[in-house]
């Protein structure tokens, strides 16, 4: 199976109250299950089917991600700069497998 | 054997031309009838997918190329006018292909955290079809937007 491989771009330093983008993405095939093999077999579904931002610890952004979403899936989205901490996400495959990134976040008072 | 869809919008058809018909204008009857025949079918799936009937809404802004080569990478802007506060924001979008084989693309959980509502992220498309993004508001309400792609490549296949 090909890597999966989750990356994130976060500014490392932003003023309080700021709204700053955070720009992800995940290598992944999302195979959506409507495709054939060359020999005719349907290949399985699997997706990443949900994608979790958590800044220090509450969900702050969540998609819900079904086989119309590109591969590669590709996520930009707005935070507001409340404290300094740390952001989580979280990729989440058909089949219960998760693929998870940490990014620090400092807040300038 | 016509769908469920197709046969509640030719009612909605009927009943717009009698309506229309009492009205008293034939030739007026005829021009408008073009249009409703789309919108029907829309507002039908939007209400069998998300529960309720969504109102077209300049709030909601959907930006995507008109035509795009290839249906498997589509890019797509969206955001909703909302001050984004605990009493005032937008909880959801919802972002339906519907000439897609699966109808919903995705769904975007906002919260006041955001600061604005907005998402960038790419889809893909079976044939050329207006996408409709649906955003779910904090006081219930459902505004929607669509937006007209060409593609010549099914990215589904």
């Amino acid at each position: 199976m090909a890597d999966v491989q989750p990356r994130v771009q976060v500014p490392g330093s932003v003023a309080k109250d700021e709204i700053f983008q955070v720009r992800t993405i995940i290598s992944h095939p999302m195979e959506t299950g409507l495709r054939h093999d060359p020999a005719g077999k349907l290949i399985p579904r699997k997706l990443i089917n949900k994608f979790v931002c958590r800044y220090n610890g509450a969900i702050v952004f969540q998609a819900d991600m079904h086989e119309g979403m590109a591969g590669d899936p590709y996520l930009a989205f707005n935070l507001r700069a409340a404290e300094s901490g740390v952001l989580q996400f979280a990729w989440e495959e058909d089949g219960g497998a998760v693929f998870t990134l940490e990014k620090p976040l400092t807040v300038q008072a | 054997m016509v769908p469920t869809s197709s046969r509640v919008v030719l009612m909605r058809r009927g009943l717009l031309r009698t309506a229309l018909g009492l009205a008293g204008g034939g030739l007026v009857a005829r021009s408008s009838l073009a249009v409703p025949d789309d919108d029907a079918a829309e507002s039908k799936l939007v209400e069998q997918l998300i529960g309720r009937p969504a109102v077209i809404s300049p709030r909601v802004h959907l930006s995507m190329p008109p035509a795009f080569a290839n249906g498997y990478r589509v890019p797509m802007t969206l955001s909703v006018d909302s001050p984004m506060t605990e009493a005032d924001h937008v909880r959801v979008v919802h972002v339906l292909a519907p000439k897609n084989p699966i109808v919903p693309a995705a769904e975007f959980h906002f919260t006041p955290q955001n600061g604005s509502a907005v998402i960038s992220t790419r889809v893909r498309l079976a044939q050329s079809q207006a996408v409709l993004a649906v955003a779910e508001m904090s006081d219930g309400s459902l505004l929607m937007a669509r937006s007209w792609v060409k593609v010549d490549i099914n990215g589904c296949a």
